[in-house]
Formats: structure tokens, C-alpha cells, sequence
């Protein structure tokens, strides 16, 4: 058995360094927020080879043209441009087209987004984060209603959970606010959507423990707290690495393999499993005996 | 019932159900017939697989009372519905959105559109129909007149002033370009060209053909509808008046008489009428309007066999119609189209059917368009297209490929771990995953969800969930194994001891599902839904199609359980 509540200084450590780290790139940084929640434009384009496809240059000033400024252009692909801008409208955007008809383009695809429709976008997914937090913690108090009185009360479970939750959604922004800024990865619907699934999965590796916990308590026999939150992270930290690698496995073949548009949801949700598998070992379970000292007092 | 018997029925079951998924699934199988209730039992590919076109429209229904804003966003639905199918796409989806007070919103996906801008355009007309009575026009106030002659009176000075001038010898033409209101004749210096005699006004008549002497200015002003006239007749040729000029048919020009011409110039002062003037009869409004149309088909003339449009109207329009008709025979109703005059038939007796034919100098696609536009109705209030994404049909049909690929391959991957760490309970665990994953597959044709690039992902993740499930299980049965109970005893209770952990934490995951069907657009609500299936069918296969197989294919050596143990 490993004294994993023994070595509790060294996690606990670890994630602090990561938690204030990734504090401090969204101080420094901020955010970078795709379309869905800025409004905007994404506009991807296919010319029918290198030779056809306008320089960058030319293509900015057929846009300023048409009262389209500051657009972002990137090279997609062998022959492609996404063009990222303002909200724009269908005459705008047939307008775009039809500026290089002549040569053959296609487009690919076209997302345009309202300015109001990003920002309730926004307020969303802030509301449904917090909404899916206090659902959590509420049904963890719930579950966990009959625990054993000479422990700790049973919201004491819920807010462990739930400080475990807000350590893997730091750390995944913090990953992708890094990734915005060097590589212009973007925060939209589908990261919200990556977030809040991670929740669910985290929280599931979490309540695992705790069930065993639960069990634990129940023929306690003369073992201290901190001796049956040890056993039951040893008892089921098998059950959580493989549970966690085979659904890496099958993300990780995705991201591999599995196209351009969900790359970065799948990147999510990867970091997400590894991170919510090492949070629900190392920092939901000794919580649990933080919890306990602070109540004591 | 033996236990045994139980389990073999199991089975029995699991077999049914997963041949039954299985032919669901089988490509292009059968549809499904009940009487006469028939649906076609396909996977409803999302936007983003199949390639297409979503636009999200926001309706302004701040100018409508609060209880008839749901009816007006149900209403614009079915506008936009109509006109969308009058485009003929196919499966068009349109849907209203509303989370929360403040949003009202109707989607409408065109899978297999690209090329959307006409059927933007489409969508964002609004066609007005209306039918007008001849009416009396509205009397214009007194006192309105008095200042309208009072008016009217201080022109006529003007005009008087130029005719002094004139009379003292100025030049006409000169006169005629600095004050002439007539825009056709002033730069001409006032020259009318040659005048057939009855073309004029009769007042202007009188003055050129009879009053006027060829030369001369006429001495007084000549006053008609248009205002005030100083007239100057340059040349005149008198015709016989014995000869009879044709008189004219009711509905055609009077044909010009072939009789007297003049050249004439004039000075036009414009007065304003005190009475309004309307070419043909005034028409006022009526109830009836397209609102009340139940239908518009193109028909033919059975005379001329020219296009017209008929219209069929509602039980509300039928009684309108027959109120309009009976109080107008022998006289014309008109129909007004975005404000101009289409047609004006003349009614000739009281129609109760609640049909009518618009007849005009129409083409063919021009009676088609008209009444599909009569038929997709007015939108009940304004609507502004706040989001639109077009999907090219090739990215979705990669994106496809890609992620079958991607998921296939990690199954691979999974059951070749699953089997190499847990032996025969890991075989068995890829076995229930099979029929897991057909049954999702048969779900998904049945319901029908809708599978988006997300869904998959959904799908995929859930496999995982599954996995999960199956491995709790396993755990708990080695741990109970190790304790040196039997292998029977050790599987029912790993089954039992698990059950808590795998019911919280799916019950959890649920809760998720259920906030991300909240907070998602469609591309997400797809993640969030084919993940909640997933959940709830892969407790199902581990529970019970994992458990049953276990005991069905029980073997005593324990090695096959992955498990060294001294006996």
C-alpha cells in the first residue's frame, strides 16, 4: 500500500504551483476568446491551387473595400485562407466571394456570430459552469447524506469534490490560455462544452473514492480517518488509472485522427481526464482530512 | 424459476436485442411499417457532417402584447417553414429557440444548402396582400380649403403679373422658360408641338380651337385642373366639322378626331386642387388581407388559358370575401400587392366559396412566384438574422470519415488493453461493448438524434463511461477474489459492492448532460444528448449484458480471471 495521504506536501504542492501559475497567465494574458463569445467572423476559403490563391496583402484591401477592417488572414491548408473578422453580413459575405469567383474559390465553411448573441453566449456558459458546480456539490451531500457522524459532515464531501473541480478547470485554462497566446488556440463553445463534460467526469472519479470512503466508515473498526481515506485511494487507484487510460486511449485516437474541427475539444477533454484523474486521487480525498482539522478547531 | 433458467434467458434476451439493433443498424434496412404509420429508419447526420447551411434569426416582438409573443414566434416559424419549402430543400429543420424572457429566436437549417443567399432573401421578405373596396375619399377639412385657395389665389397673381408683361410686349419664350411650371414644354420656351383637337383638357380645348386667335396671345388666363395658363396659339389648321369623329368604345383611347390641329405655347402657375384627384376610383381598406389566405395555387384561364393565381381563404377570409362581394357587385375590388395596384376585377355577384382568381399580364414563373410569396404570408413581426454558418458538404463528409476512423481505432486499442489486463471478464466487457455500441446505433436511427461532429465525440467519450463501469466491476470482483471467496460469490458481490459508486457517478454525469443541453446550441445540445444515451445504455450493458455473459462463460481456472490464487 502507498502512504499517499503521508506524501499529501508534495501534491498538494505541485497543483498549488500550477493552480498560481495558472492564475498568473490569465492575469497576464487574459483569455482569448473565440467568435462564440466575441461575435465575429471565421471564413474559410479554398482556392483551387497555390498559384490561384491572392496574397494576404491583396486580399486585406479587397476586404477594406467591401468596410471590412482589421481582418485576421491565415494560411489554412495547401491553397486556403481563413479569414477571421467583424460580424458580417450576407451581402458581405457573397461580396467576398464573388471578389474571386474568377479564380475558382470555394468556401469551405462560414460561421458569422452577432455581437449580442457572443455575449449571451458568454453569460451562459458562465451560469451553466457555476450551475453544474452547485448541482455537483449538492448531489454529493446528497449522496453522501448518511456518512458516518464521527467524520465529517457530509457537505464536507461536496466542497472537497468541488475544490477538486475547480483545480482541474484552472489548470485546463491555464494550459489553453498558453496555447491562445502562442499558438492562437481559441476559448469557444465547444472548450465550455470539453469544460463542463470534465466536471462530470472528474467528479465521477472522485465520488469513487468517496464510496469507498463511505464503505470505509461503515466497519471502520479502530482505523483514524486518515488510515481509511489511505486504503480506499490504494483500493481504488487501479480502477481510476485504467478507467483513465482506456478513455485516453480512445480521445487519444481521436486527436490523432479525428479531424481539425474538434481537435481542440478533444484536447480538452484529454487534459481534462488527466488532470481530474490525478485531482480525485491527490486532492479530493486528503481534503476530506483538511476538512476534518478545520473543524476540530 | 432456477437460477440457471434465468440466466440463459438473459441470453436469450441479450441475443434478440442485439440482433435486433443489429438489423436497425444494417445499412439501408428496413423501414419501419405499422398500419399506416411509416417511418423511415435512417442516422440524422447533423450540419456539420453532412455539409450545409444554419441561420439564426432573432424576432423583434417588442411591438406585440406579451401573451401572443409565443403565437407571433410559432407564427414566423410557419412563414419562414412555407417560404423555405417553396425554395425545395430538402429536410429543412426550423425550430424557435427561446431560453429565457428575452430571447426569441427561430432556427432554420438548410442541410445541403451553401449557396444561401437567395434563400436569405427568400426568407427575409415580406409580401403584403391587400383587397381595397371603391370608397368615397376622405373629405378634405375647410379649413385646409380656405388656405389651399388662399393659396391658389396668390399664384393666380403671379400669373397675372407675367400675362401684364407678356400683353406689354416681352418676350414669350423667354417668360415661358424663367415661369413655366410645365417641366416638358419650359425649356421649349413654352411649345406644346402640334395639338390634335379633344386631346387637351376641355378648358385648354376651348382656349387653343376657339378663343385663341392664331398669333396672338390670348388676352386673359386660361384656368384648368393643372392651374393657370397663359396661352399663345402659333398655328391653327380648321377641319370640316361636319365630319363625325369616331366615337369611342367604352375601355379603349379615345381615338384622337382626325379633324383640327393647332401649335400652341403656354406659361404654366400650378395651383393645388381643393378637391384630391385620384386616377380611376378611390379604394379604401378593408379587413381582408393575406392574413386570411388559406392557400394560392397557380391556375389557368379557361378562356384565354393565360397563368392566374387563385386564392382560397380561410373560414374568417371566405366570410370577409362574401361581405366585400355582396356590397360591391358592378363595382371593381382591387388587389394591392406591397402597395401597388395587381389587379381590380369587377365583381359581378356575391362570392361565398371564399375563392377568388387574380388575373393579370403574367408569365408563367412570374403566377408561380406570386403565389408562392401570396402563400409563405407576411411575417408577423421583423426578423434579423443574427448567426449564420454555412459547412462545406466535402469538410462534413471528412470530418466523417476522419472520426469513424479515429473511433475504430481507439476501440482497437481499448479492447486489446481490456483483454490483455482482465482476460476473459475483459473479452466479455468488448463483447457487451459491441451490443452497446448497436443498440446506440439502432437508438440513434429510431429516435431520431441527430449526430453532429460533437455527438460522436459524446459517443465516443461514453465509451469510455462504459469501459468504466466494466472496470469498477472487475476491481471490486479481483478484490473479492483475493479475499478467497468463490469465483460465483466474489461476482455477485463485486457486482453489488460496485453498483453505488457506478450509479453516483453517472448520475452525476447526467446532471451535466442536463446543463449542457441547457446552455448549448445545437452543435453542443447533439454532444450533450448522445452522451446522456451513452451513460444510461452503457450502465445497462454492464450491468447487465457483462454480468450475465460472466456467468453464462464461468470457467475455474482462475488464471482466466487474471488472478494467482492459492487453493
Amino acid at each position: 500500500m502507498y502512504d499517499i495521504v503521508g506524501k499529501q506536501k508534495y501534491f498538494s504542492g505541485a497543483s498549488a504551483v500550477l493552480f498560481i501559475a495558472s492564475v498568473g497567465v490569465f492575469l497576464l494574458w487574459g483569455l482569448n476568446l473565440g467568435i462564440d463569445f466575441t461575435g465575429g467572423t471565421s471564413m474559410e476559403l479554398r482556392f483551387p491551387d497555390t498559384a490561384s490563391r491572392p496574397a494576404i496583402t491583396e486580399m486585406t484591401a479587397t476586404l477594406a473595400e467591401l468596410g471590412i477592417s482589421n481582418p485576421r488572414l491565415q494560411d489554412a491548408g495547401e491553397a486556403g485562407v481563413v479569414l477571421k473578422m467583424q460580424y458580417i453580413s450576407n451581402e458581405q459575405r457573397q461580396s467576398i466571394i464573388d471578389a474571386y469567383v474568377g479564380v475558382g474559390v470555394a468556401e469551405e465553411s462560414f460561421n458569422t456570430i452577432g455581437p449580442s448573441l457572443g455575449a449571451e453566449l458568454k453569460d451562459k456558459a458562465i451560469v451553466a459552469l457555476i450551475l453544474v458546480l452547485f448541482a455537483i456539490i449538492g448531489f454529493v451531500s446528497y449522496a453522501f447524506r448518511k456518512i458516518s457522524r464521527a467524520a465529517v459532515p457530509s457537505w464536507v464531501f461536496g466542497v472537497g469534490a468541488i475544490l477538486a473541480l475547480i483545480h482541474d478547470i484552472v489548470l485546463i485554462l491555464g494550459v489553453f490560455i498558453v496555447l491562445g497566446k502562442f499558438f492562437d488556440v481559441q476559448i469557444d463553445a465547444f472548450f465550455v462544452t470539453a469544460l463542463l463534460t470534465i466536471l462530470g467526469f472528474s467528479v465521477n472519479d472522485t465520488i469513487v473514492v468517496y464510496d469507498r470512503i463511505r464503505e470505509g466508515l461503515k466497519y471502520r473498526d479502530k482505523k483514524s480517518f486518515k488510515q481509511i481515506i489511505n486504503e480506499s485511494i490504494n483500493s481504488t487507484i487501479v480502477r481510476s488509472l485504467n478507467t483513465s487510460l482506456t478513455t485516453l486511449l480512445v480521445l487519444l485516437a481521436l486527436y490523432l485522427f479525428g479531424g481539425e474541427s474538434i481537435q481542440y475539444l478533444i484536447l480538452a477533454l484529454l487534459l481534462g481526464i488527466i488532470f481530474g484523474t490525478y485531482s480525485s486521487i491527490f486532492i479530493a480525498s486528503p481534503m476530506l482530512l483538511v476538512g476534518e482539522k478545520l473543524l476540530k478547531k | 424459476m432456477t437460477q440457471r433458467l434465468k440466466i440463459r434467458l438473459a441470453l436469450v434476451g441479450i441475443l434478440i436485442l442485439a440482433i435486433g439493433a443489429g438489423v436497425i443498424d444494417y445499412p439501408k434496412g428496413p423501414n419501419i411499417h405499422i398500419g399506416d404509420y411509416e417511418k423511415e429508419v435512417k442516422v440524422h447526420l447533423g450540419l456539420d457532417l453532412q455539409g450545409g447551411t444554419s441561420l439564426l434569426y432573432d424576432a423583434d416582438v417588442t411591438e406585440i402584447p406579451a401573451d401572443e409573443r409565443a403565437g407571433a414566434l410559432d407564427g414566423v416559424r410557419d412563414v419562414i417553414e412555407r417560404r423555405i419549402n417553396a425554395f425545395g430543400v430538402s429536410e429543412p429543420n426550423i425550430q424557435t429557440i427561446r431560453s429565457g424572457a428575452e430571447d426569441w429566436r427561430v432556427l432554420v437549417e438548410l442541410p445541403g444548402i451553401t449557396d444561401i443567399t437567395e434563400a436569405i432573401n427568400r426568407i427575409g421578405e415580406t409580401p403584403l396582400l391587400e383587397f381595397k373596396t371603391e370608397g368615397e375619399p376622405p373629405e378634405i377639412p375647410e379649413e385646409q380649403k380656405l388656405e389651399i385657395r388662399a393659396q391658389n389665389e396668390v399664384t393666380k397673381g403671379e400669373a397675372q403679373a407675367v400675362l401684364d408683361r407678356v400683353l406689354a410686349g416681352e418676350d414669350f419664350e423667354a417668360l415661358a422658360k424663367e415661369f413655366s411650371k410645365d417641366p416638358g414644354s419650359a425649356e421649349k420656351g413654352g411649345d406644346l408641338g402640334e395639338i390634335q383637337e379633344g386631346v387637351m383638357v376641355p378648358e385648354f380645348n376651348t382656349a387653343v380651337f376657339e378663343t385663341g386667335v392664331v398669333g396672338e396671345v390670348i388676352p386673359e388666363l386660361v384656368q384648368t385642373d393643372f392651374g393657370y395658363h397663359i396661352v399663345r396659339v402659333d398655328e391653327r389648321t380648321d377641319v370640316d366639322a361636319a365630319v363625325e369623329p369616331p366615337v369611342a368604345e367604352e375601355g379603349e383611347e379615345a381615338t384622337p378626331a382626325a379633324g383640327s390641329t393647332a401649335r400652341a405655347r403656354h406659361i404654366l402657375f400650378n395651383t393645388i386642387p381643393e378637391e384630391p384627384q385620384f386616377q380611376g376610383p378611390f379604394y379604401e381598406d378593408t379587413q381582408l388581407t393575406g392574413e386570411q389566405l388559406e392557400r394560392a395555387d397557380v391556375t389557368f384561364d379557361q378562356n384565354s388559358g393565360l397563368p392566374t393565381v387563385s386564392l382560397t381563404f380561410n373560414n374568417e377570409g371566405k366570410e370577409l370575401f362574401g361581405q366585400i362581394t355582396r356590397d360591391n357587385i358592378k363595382k371593381t375590388v382591387a388587389i394591392y400587392l406591397d402597395g401597388s395596384i395587381i389587379s381590380a376585377p369587377v365583381v359581378q355577384q356575391e362570392i361565398t366559396t371564399g375563392e377568388a382568381v387574380i388575373s393579370g399580364d403574367f408569365t408563367l414563373d412570374e403566377s408561380k412566384e406570386l403565389a408562392q410569396r401570396l402563400y409563405a404570408g407576411a411575417l408577423p413581426v421583423p426578423v434579423e438574422l443574427i448567426s449564420q454558418q454555412n459547412i462545406g458538404p466535402t469538410l462534413g463528409k471528412t470530418s466523417i470519415e476522419r472520426s469513424l476512423f479515429a473511433a475504430g481505432f481507439g476501440m482497437i486499442l481499448l479492447a486489446i488493453f481490456m483483454i490483455v489486463y482482465y482476460r476473459l471478464p475483459g473479452l466479455m466487457a468488448i463483447v457487451s461493448l459491441g451490443v452497446y455500441f448497436l443498440v446506440i446505433l439502432a437508438i440513434f436511427k429510431l429516435w431520431p438524434v441527430t449526430l453532429t461532429l460533437a455527438g460522436i465525440a459524446g459517443l465516443i467519450l461514453s465509451i469510455g463511461m462504459a469501459v468504466d463501469a466494466n472496470v469498477l466491476i472487475f476491481e471490486r470482483f479481483k478484490e473479492e477474489m483475493r479475499r478467497g471467496k468463490s469465483t460465483r460469490q466474489s461476482m455477485d458481490d463485486g457486482f453489488t459492492r460496485a453498483w453505488s459508486s457506478i450509479r453516483d457517478s453517472n448520475i452525476s454525469s447526467l446532471i451535466t448532460c442536463i446543463i449542457l443541453y441547457w446552455f448549448g446550441t445545437s452543435l453542443i445540445r447533439g454532444f450533450a444528448i448522445t452522451l446522456a444515451i451513452g451513460i444510461v445504455i452503457s450502465m445497462f450493458s454492464a450491468i447487465i449484458i457483462t454480468r450475465n455473459l460472466l456467468r453464462v462463460f464461468r470457467v475455474k481456472n482462475t488464471w482466466w480471471y487474471g488472478i494467482k490464487r492459492n487453493d
